[in-house]
């Protein structure tokens, strides 16, 4: 380890923080949405229980907590992550273009 | 191919031509074992990988070998896409293996760094511009996970450096 390797994880953290300050927000969950090819396609309040189907993954909400289901795409990585409660989480299946987040 | 010996100018060396052909199969094979085995940290972030197959860059990188470095890079996103990926797996891996690689070379120019630095900063670009194209994909939703990725990008690069630095003591195998 030399002088510079510390300035840069110096910088890389700093990077952490900035990005954890820009793109995260510690609030209580309040709505969900779920985006489809860029298009809102469900909006409602987390604590509303539902099941709801994009037509490729089938998003399910109850409790307070957010997951996928099931999907049709192979690696299936959106029903590996399991559940979210947080504002600011998301699940993101790239192969369908499906972003279910907490606003 | 069958250019004269001494026409400087179009011979091909194989040696060179074998050993990145080489370089380029063990990054296949490592990569392909790391989605089989998923010794990444797919329980932490789902699809974030350690990235072995980037040390081999690294040493390419950290010997001097510019060019070698993007050839082996370049070819190995693109079979790695052609064998186990989709086309938005390769729009991800070719925008953050460019920059990082871009990244890398630019960083051996300053003495002060080691392998370990330059490692961490490439992944780091890596998973950013990565994240950054997966936001063109599928909108500004995804930035959420950039902390998360920054912090793990900085961890794997941090273990492919120290990898490579062990490797690049080892001077019996550079022969080439």
């Amino acid at each position: 380890m030399k002088k510079g390797d510390f300035i840069i994880i110096a910088i890389v953290v700093i990077a952490v923080v900035l990005s954890a300050l820009a793109f995260v927000s510690f609030d209580d969950a309040s709505r969900v949405i779920i985006k489809q090819n860029n298009k809102i396609v469900y909006d409602q309040s987390i604590d509303q229980n539902a099941a709801f189907n994009t037509g490729t993954n089938l998003v399910i909400i109850e409790d307070g907590a957010v997951y996928v289901k099931e999907a049709t795409c192979k690696n299936g990585d959106c029903v590996k992550l399991g559940k979210i409660t947080k504002k600011g989480e998301s699940i993101i299946c790239l192969p369908n273009k499906v972003i279910v987040e907490i606003e | 191919m069958f250019a004269k010996q001494g026409n400087r100018r179009n011979r091909i060396d194989v040696k060179r031509l074998a050993i990145y052909a080489l370089l380029v199969s063990i990054c296949l094979i490592v990569g392909y074992l790391e989605n089989l085995l998923s010794i990444g940290l797919s329980w932490v972030v789902p699809g974030v990988k350690l990235g072995l197959s980037n040390a081999v860059v690294l040493i390419l990188v950290c010997r001097g070998d510019f060019k070698g470095a993007w050839a082996v890079n370049v070819v190995r996103i693109c079979l790695s896409a052609l064998l186990f990926g989709s086309p938005i797996s390769f729009l991800l891996s070719i925008s953050g293996g460019v920059v990082s690689t871009a990244v890398a070379c630019l960083l051996t120019r300053f003495k002060s760094v080691s392998a370990i630095g330059v490692s961490i900063a490439a992944a780091v670009t890596h998973n950013v511009f990565q994240l950054l194209a997966a936001s063109v994909v599928v909108g500004f939703g995804v930035m959420g996970i950039s902390p998360l990725l920054i912090a793990l990008g900085a961890v794997c690069g941090a273990f492919c450096g120290v990898l490579a630095l062990i490797i690049l003591k080892q001077e019996k195998i550079f022969k080439f």
